[in-house]
Formats: C-alpha cells, sequence, structure tokens
C-alpha cells in the first residue's frame, strides 16, 4: 500500500532539517477526495488530536471487522502513517474514504465537496462514536480516561429533556469551545444568555480585511429591531433588543472557516468570495473573550483553489517543526512561511490567483507544554 | 477644466477624492503610477514602498558626481534640456512601457491639451533649476524602481530603473549627503546598491548609472534585503536589514572586494554583533538581531538609537554607538511590520499583524497608547513632523501629536496623541500619596519598573489607554504599504505601487485653482466621511474605557 517514490525529493530538500520522528506521506485522490485529503492532512499535523488518536488506536486495535466505524478507520491511517518506517511516501486513504461514503450519502458522488462541510461531519461522527462507547462503558469506572462529565452546567439543553449526560470527549478537549449569545432586551434591560457549543467558527469575510477584523464583526453588538425583534420573555413581547456573541471558554484548538462561498440571491446560485483576508500566524481573541492573553499559532490551512464553489482542489499548508508544508494530494513540499502570504485572496475581483485560505487551524501555545 | 478627479480614480467606485479632518479638507491632487503591464510576472512577489526625496541645489565644485566641469553654463544647459526631454517625453517616446500606460487614461489627450498650464511649474522650475533640484517620488514596483516629480501632474514616472536580475524592494535617501551619492537601493538578492539621484534624473536611460555596488550576488548575505537607511550625521554610513534576522554597516565608496568573513551566528535567538576582522572588509560589521525577518528599521532623527521591528512581533531599540539593547517590547500577536519615530525622538510608532497602531515611549520604555482602527494589517506609520495643535496657548504641557497610519484594509487613518492620554496614566499619584512611590491601585503595567535592556512582554488590553482615530478614510482600492507626511501633502502608496498625494488643506488650491469644482457632486453628496465624534468604529467607546482608566 505504501508506495513512496516521491520521498527522497522531500528528504532531499530537508537534508538535515528533516524533522526527526516525523513522518510526511502524500494522500492519493480517488476522484476528487482532495477535500477529503486537505482535511485529514491538517488533522494529522494538529499534534493534540494526533496523539489521542493514536492511543485510541493503541487501546481499540483489536477490535474487529464487524465493529469497524469512522473512527477506527482514520486511527487506522494515522497509525499507518505514524508507524511507517518510511518518513515519506504516498498513501492510499482508500478504507477510511469508503467508510465516509458509506456513513454519508452526500460524499457517496464524485462531485466537488466542501471541506468544511466534510470536517464538520467528520468530527461529529467522531464524537458520536466516543460518546456511545463512553456511554457503553459506563459503570466500569477506571477503564476510561477518555471521557468526564461536563464541568460546568448545562451545555446543549436541546436535548429534549432526555436523560443522555452529556460526556467530554477528547475531541471535544481538543477542538469544543463555547460561545455565548447574550441579548439585552432594549425595554427592561434583562440581559439573556444562552450558551452553544462549537467546533468551528464561521465567520463571514470582508474585501481586504484581517482575521481580527472578521472575529470582531463576529462578536459585534449587533441591533434587533424592526421586522427582527427579540421576544423578551421577561416583557412576554416583542422587543427591540441587543445582542453579541462571546466566546465563554476558547477551544484548544480554534478552527476559523472562512465563509468564501455566498449564496447571491440576484444569481440564484453560490458564488465564490475571493477578497484577501490575511490570516496572521499569532492571533489572539482579544475582545470576543475574558481573559484574551492566551496566545494562538497556525498550524495548518486548507486552501481552495478554483474560481467557483463546485468545482475546483483543495489543497493544505501544514506546519510541523516550525517548518511549512504543502501538501497536494500525493504531493508533498517544503515552503518558506513567507509564502502563505500568497494564500491571502485578492485585493481586486478580478485576478488570475485563485488560491485562498479557507479553513485555518491555530494551536492555543499554553494548552501544550 | 474637464474634472481631473475622474480620471484621477479610474474604475474605483466609492472612493472620494478629499478626506475631511478638523483643520480642513485634505484634497487628492496628483496620482503617480508606473507603466501598466510591466508586473504582472512579478505581481505580488514585491511589495511597493515609497521614499520622498528632495533634492538641493548642487553645491559648487563637486568632485564625484554626474558630468560637472567647472566651466559650467554649457553642461548646465544640456543637463537642462536633456531633462525637459525627460519630463514630456515620457508621453510620447522612451523609457520602455511607459507610453503604454498613458495610452490606457483618457488623460493622455487631455493633459496634452492643459500642457502649457501643467507643466508649467515643473517644466520652469526644471528649467531654472537645471542642476534637477525638486522634490521627487521614488519607488518600487516589479524589477523596476521609478522617479516621479512630486510637483507635476504627470502621472507617469520621469525615469525607470530597470533591474534584470532581481526585484529593488527598497531604497532610501539622504538629503545632506556630501558627495553625490545619496540614494540607496536594497535588492530581493541581497544586492545593494547607492548612486546619485541626480545623475539619475540626468540620464534617462532605463539603467542605474554610476552605482556602487555592495554584497555583490549576496555574497556576505543572499536573503532579500528588507530595509535600507543611512545613519544620520556620519556622512556615508548606512544599515541594511535582512529577511534572515541580520543588519549590516557598510561604508559608503568603500571598495568591499575583499571577503568579509563573518564568524557564524552562535545562537540566533540571541542578539550578536561581530566586526569584520579586516578593515578592508565592507560591510564592517554584522549585527544578529532576531530570528525571523527584519521588516523595517529606523534611525532616531539624531541618530543615537537604532529602531527595528520584525517576524517575531518585538520592537528592539538599540543604542547605535554602544551597539546594546536599549529597550524594546512585544506586539499584542503576530508580526511587526513598520516603525517610525517621532519629531523630537520621544516615541516611536508601531504597526503590525494585530492590526493596532501602538505609541512607545521612550522615556517609559512601554507601549503608552493603543490604537484601534484599521480592520488590517498595518503596513505603514509616520509622525507629522509639520503638524502644530491648532489650540495651543502657549503651554507645551498640552502638546499633540499628530501621527497618520496605513493598513492593508486601504484605508489612511489620522489620529492625534495628546500629552494627558499618555502621561496621565503614567505619572497619576493619590493625593497625598508620595509623589515617588506607586499607590498600588493602578495596574501593574503602569508600576513596573522597566529595566534597561530588556524587552517587555506583550501589553495588556486593559492596561493601555486606547486612541481612536480622528480620521478614517479608504484611500485607495488596493491594500496600502506606505505613507509619507510632507509639509504640503500627505503622501500615500498602494502594494501594487499607485500613489497618491493628498494636499493639506489650503496646499491644494494654488496649484489647482478651482478644485470644489473639480471634485464630483455625487462624491459630496456620498460624504460619509467618518470624524472624531460621529465615528463609526465605537470611537467613544474606546475614549471612555481609556478615561475610566485614567481616574482609576
Amino acid at each position: 500500500m505504501v508506495m513512496g517514490t516521491t520521498g527522497s525529493k522531500l528528504e532531499k530538500a530537508l537534508g538535515d532539517k528533516f524533522p526527526e520522528g516525523e513522518r510526511f506521506f502524500g494522500l492519493e485522490n480517488f476522484g476528487n477526495t482532495c477535500y477529503c485529503n486537505s482535511v485529514l492532512q491538517a488533522l494529522y499535523f494538529c499534534i493534540p488530536f494526533r496523539e489521542q488518536l493514536l492511543e485510541y488506536y493503541a487501546e481499540n486495535k483489536n477490535v474487529g471487522e464487524a465493529d469497524e466505524n469512522v473512527l477506527t478507520c482514520l486511527a487506522d491511517l494515522f497509525n499507518q502513517i505514524n508507524s511507517s518506517k518510511k518518513k515519506t511516501g504516498i498513501i492510499a486513504p482508500k478504507r477510511f474514504v469508503q467508510r465516509v461514503k458509506k456513513q454519508n450519502e452526500l460524499f457517496r458522488s464524485y462531485m466537488h465537496q466542501d471541506a468544511h462541510e466534510f470536517l464538520n461531519f467528520l468530527l461529529n461522527e467522531l464524537v458520536d462514536i466516543l460518546e456511545k462507547e463512553a456511554n457503553e462503558t459506563k459503570g466500569s469506572p477506571g477503564s476510561s480516561s477518555q471521557s468526564e462529565k461536563v464541568a460546568n452546567g448545562p451545555v446543549n439543553l436541546q436535548a429534549n429533556g432526555a436523560q443522555k449526560e452529556p460526556v467530554i470527549t477528547w475531541v471535544h478537549k481538543c477542538f469544543q469551545g463555547i460561545l455565548t449569545n447574550e441579548t439585552r432586551c432594549l425595554r427592561c434591560e434583562t440581559v439573556t444568555a444562552r450558551d452553544e457549543t462549537f467546533f468551528d467558527l464561521s465567520v463571514d469575510i470582508e474585501q481586504n480585511s484581517s482575521i481580527t477584523s472578521c472575529l470582531k464583526n463576529f462578536s459585534s453588538t449587533e441591533t434587533l429591531n424592526a421586522e427582527d425583534k427579540f421576544f423578551c420573555d421577561k416583557c412576554c413581547s416583542l422587543q427591540e433588543a441587543q445582542k453579541r456573541m462571546k466566546i465563554k471558554k476558547p477551544p484548544n484548538v480554534l478552527i476559523i472557516h472562512l465563509k468564501r462561498f455566498k449564496y447571491i440571491e440576484q444569481l440564484g446560485r453560490y458564488k465564490k468570495l475571493s477578497y484577501r483576508v490575511v490570516f496572521p500566524l499569532e492571533l489572539k481573541l482579544g475582545n470576543m473573550v475574558e481573559n484574551a492573553e492566551a496566545e494562538y499559532s497556525l498550524f495548518a490551512v486548507v486552501v481552495h483553489v478554483g474560481s467557483g464553489p463546485n468545482h475546483g482542489h483543495y489543497i493544505s499548508l501544514v506546519k510541523s517543526h516550525d517548518l511549512w508544508f504543502l501538501i497536494d494530494d500525493e504531493n508533498v513540499d517544503t515552503v518558506d512561511e513567507s509564502s502563505l502570504q500568497t494564500f491571502f485572496g485578492s485585493a481586486q475581483e478580478y485576478s488570475s490567483n485563485t488560491d485562498h485560505g479557507y479553513i485555518l487551524f491555530y494551536e492555543n501555545l499554553g494548552g501544550r507544554s | 477644466m474637464a474634472s481631473p478627479s475622474s480620471s484621477m480614480s479610474p474604475a474605483a467606485p466609492g472612493l472620494k477624492t478629499y478626506f475631511k479632518s478638523p483643520e480642513g479638507r485634505y484634497k487628492l491632487q496628483y496620482e503617480k503610477t508606473h507603466p501598466a503591464g510591466l508586473l504582472h510576472y512579478s505581481h505580488g512577489k514585491s511589495v511597493s514602498q515609497l521614499t520622498v526625496a528632495y533634492l538641493k541645489e548642487k553645491a559648487v565644485s563637486q568632485g564625484q558626481s554626474a558630468p560637472s566641469t567647472p566651466s559650467s553654463s554649457n553642461v548646465v544647459k544640456s543637463a537642462a534640456t536633456r531633462l525637459f526631454v525627460g519630463v514630456n517625453g515620457s508621453r510620447t517616446f522612451s523609457f520602455g512601457g511607459t507610453n503604454g500606460a498613458s495610452k490606457a487614461g483618457s488623460g493622455n489627450s487631455r493633459f496634452a491639451g492643459n500642457f502649457g498650464g501643467s507643466a508649467g511649474p515643473s517644466g520652469s522650475s526644471a528649467a531654472a533649476n537645471f542642476d534637477c533640484k525638486g522634490s521627487y517620488l521614488i519607488f518600487n514596483a516589479g524589477d523596476a524602481l521609478f522617479i516621479s516629480d512630486l510637483n507635476s501632474q504627470d502621472k507617469d514616472p520621469i525615469k525607470a530603473i530597470h533591474f534584470s536580475n532581481s526585484n529593488p524592494l527598497c531604497h532610501a535617501f539622504d538629503s545632506v549627503a556630501k558627495d553625490g551619492h545619496d540614494l540607496l537601493i536594497g535588492l530581493q538578492s541581497g544586492d545593494i546598491y547607492t548612486v546619485s539621484l541626480r545623475q539619475q534624473l540626468q540620464d534617462l536611460s532605463k539603467r542605474l548609472v554610476g552605482a556602487q555596488h555592495y554584497n555583490k550576488d549576496g555574497t556576505t548575505n543572499n536573503s532579500r534585503c528588507t530595509c535600507v537607511a543611512w545613519i544620520p550625521n556620519t556622512d556615508g554610513t548606512f544599515v541594511v536589514s535582512h529577511a534572515d534576522g541580520n543588519l549590516y554597516v557598510y561604508e559608503k565608496h568603500k571598495d568591499g572586494t575583499a571577503d568579509p568573513s563573518f564568524p557564524a551566528i552562535k545562537d540566533p535567538t540571541q542578539f550578536s554583533v561581530a566586526h569584520a576582522r579586516s578593515s578592508k572588509c565592507n560591510p564592517i560589521i554584522r549585527w544578529h538581531v532576531c530570528q525571523g525577518s527584519i521588516n523595517n528599521i529606523s534611525f532616531s532623527t539624531d541618530g543615537i538609537y537604532l529602531a527595528t521591528v520584525g517576524r517575531d512581533g518585538y520592537l528592539r531599540v538599540f543604542d547605535y554607538s554602544k551597539e546594546q539593547l536599549f529597550c524594546g517590547g512585544k506586539s499584542y500577536y503576530g508580526a511587526l511590520l513598520c516603525c517610525a519615530w517621532s519629531p523630537d525622538d520621544k516615541y516611536i510608532l508601531i504597526g503590525g499583524e494585530d492590526d493596532l497602531v501602538q505609541v512607545w515611549s521612550m522615556e517609559d520604555r512601554k507601549i503608552v497608547a493603543w490604537g484601534e482602527g484599521h480592520n488590517s494589517w498595518v503596513s505603514g506609520v509616520a509622525f507629522d513632523s509639520y503638524w502644530s495643535a491648532p489650540n495651543s496657548d502657549g503651554t507645551t504641557d498640552n502638546a499633540i501629536y499628530r501621527f497618520g497610519s496605513v493598513g492593508q484594509d486601504t484605508q489612511l487613518l489620522l489620529w492625534d496623541l495628546e500629552m494627558d492620554e499618555i502621561a496621565l496614566p503614567l505619572r497619576f499619584n493619590p493625593p497625598g500619596g508620595s509623589p515617588t512611590l506607586s499607590s498600588g491601585s493602578h495596574s501593574a503595567h503602569w508600576d513596573a519598573i522597566c529595566p534597561l535592556g530588556t524587552l517587555q512582554p506583550p501589553p495588556s488590553m486593559r492596561d493601555v489607554p486606547k486612541l481612536s482615530p480622528l480620521v478614517v478614510h479608504r484611500a485607495h482600492s488596493e491594500p496600502l504599504s506606505g505613507v509619507v507626511l510632507t509639509k504640503e501633502s500627505v503622501v500615500t502608496i498602494s502594494r501594487e505601487g499607485h500613489i497618491k498625494i493628498w494636499a493639506r488643506p489650503g496646499e491644494g488650491d494654488i496649484s489647482q485653482p478651482n478644485p470644489d469644482a473639480v471634485v464630483s457632486s455625487s462624491a459630496i453628496s456620498k460624504d460619509r466621511m467618518a470624524m472624531a465624534p460621529t465615528t463609526k468604529v465605537n470611537g467613544s467607546t474606546y475614549k471612555q474605557t481609556a478615561s475610566i482608566f485614567l481616574r482609576n
């Protein structure tokens, strides 16, 4: 399965700078599966995620064929890369892709798919599997350090009063943050706060702006009035209100999705926004969060290549041991840190540059020692 | 006069040709650019930078420079003729692609029609000052360096210098250079040139004329030149910073053929200085400043301090002659991209990838003001050394600094910095308290002693007084890369080398007799200029935060 002929090229390029113990494998494309490959590479180079997944693999490697699921297939794949004798090469994530297609008909066709949708599906699927396993093993304490009860109050109370206790899996620990949606009724001044969990933040983008600015807009105060009033429980009527989003609990790994695919009503279809949105290599959440001194560091970018939403290609940029790599399906190349700026987008509407940062992965530097 | 404003901002809907400030209107006076179609292959690789050069009258009996002979009148005349051809000629011949650009604009014929009027000032001044005395804009784009006349309406440059092997990225001008070599150019390949600006103007070929070449083919350092600077009051010593975190000191005209072998850098995380082993070497000194790129450097006006900012997010201020770190601090987050000294050397502006414009105090050795207003990275900052507070009552206590900043959000922002804002939290002591002891009631940021020679951690958002911009103006349709504040104008440049000259209130009227007629009426009706009292950027809330803190 491991083919690896391009390996020597990358090893030569890196020379003695080749990160010790690290593996760089391209992923074969099975007909428009670049959306999957690009996300898998970003997740592989998300060290806390990879470590947890390999740990999971070590604990569950004797699972039979019958119990195969997306999680076990992914763990298998990561292990295959991680334990490879070769440092570089190409791997065909065949079993994983087949499993995903089996699980979700959306990804069954050979059409171009949205990498963000896939990431969402994948993380939720992993969480579902882990939660199920945690609930099954409940009552036998000590066997699982992988889950624990939610520490702070009710999160996601929409569970219809079902007795299902929310568990926090290692996927949650990696990616989950909590948003607080605060609404202040302008008549009675009552503040209603509603918590929501998230695995990623989807932000609207503007031409010639920064991620900092997009996040600021995301959490900026919005007035609900006219057609869009707020039903205040205290006033028992529709009232004008002010709404803002705050981050109550910042995630360990912050995933930011840039809303580059926008539905244009006049056109009756989606259009790709090629806006130039600069993303810094380090980031703080600033006003969005109470204590904003935690610094995030960029470690992966999923890049959409192409001018439209229904076609194109995905590649990824990943950081490993302070070196950056561009991974395009089978091919892995080193790139200079400064070349990341070629993926910011276009300052003007019509441009030949179609490679645009689409999903950004930041890791909290304080979260890892 | 057909409205020049329409031709001034072609294909840029929503861009206004003026902006308001408390002291009056700044009006778009001229635009400068480079020949179109020249850039595409190198597009995005290099960012245009801007240098404003004031070329003085040529001093008598200069040995080194130009084709000057003691029997002046003849030579002088021919130089003048040549220059005049150059100024006009850009529309008719020469300069490679220059023609193409002016053809594209409908301005061509109109400018030709107006020619007598528009070329009058520059033409006549050129004729009167045949030694090329004047104000020039020097800017790079793609593989070329361009020189434009600051005070002419002509959009096209007077001269284009093409570099065959690499792109010019940075440049600096020394207005008091004694021997004629006053223009310093740094390239992507690491190569550096010094030339005489006057000589370039007198020879209108596409070549660099009479250049001295340093770090040839990157023999000493082959990483990108990021910034070049003449060291004030030294006559001919200059500094070049590189993308690998090193900077080098050179002596002009010193033959650098000897290979300057500096020792290997032992610890790339530590600042180190190495002097060349041989006196024949040029560069003479290497400073290893930081890991990652040095993005910008700036000397204090007295030449005592050198400020650097870089990829690692640190501002470092060095005592230049002692070769020691004096003070410095970290950005809120991300790389720092630009820095600039106040005219009195008391403050340094820094801007970068945290979208902030911050003010560093040399006296307190920390950040004393935090400017939020840009929606993207801050790429250029500059103090306004020609600004004087309009309501100054004679006392200096309330002195106001004015400064400008530009960003990748295409905006130009102007800011006022009042002494109260920055001084109060620093000097505040509760009544009855000892003036020498801190009260303990306010934040550690203000109480902390900042020892000499150390770097400060990032400022915390709560601790620093916030500033709001006085003026927010979308100046270009593209991300901006630099701003220069001259006596008459604010000059902005975009990353792709488009320049706009915004005349200060009262200034533009002299050369443009009827500016109000010129500004299209639609632009006036759509006026949504954000000014301090009605600013959309939450100006009042930021001010409030600051004042709450002050009362604390």
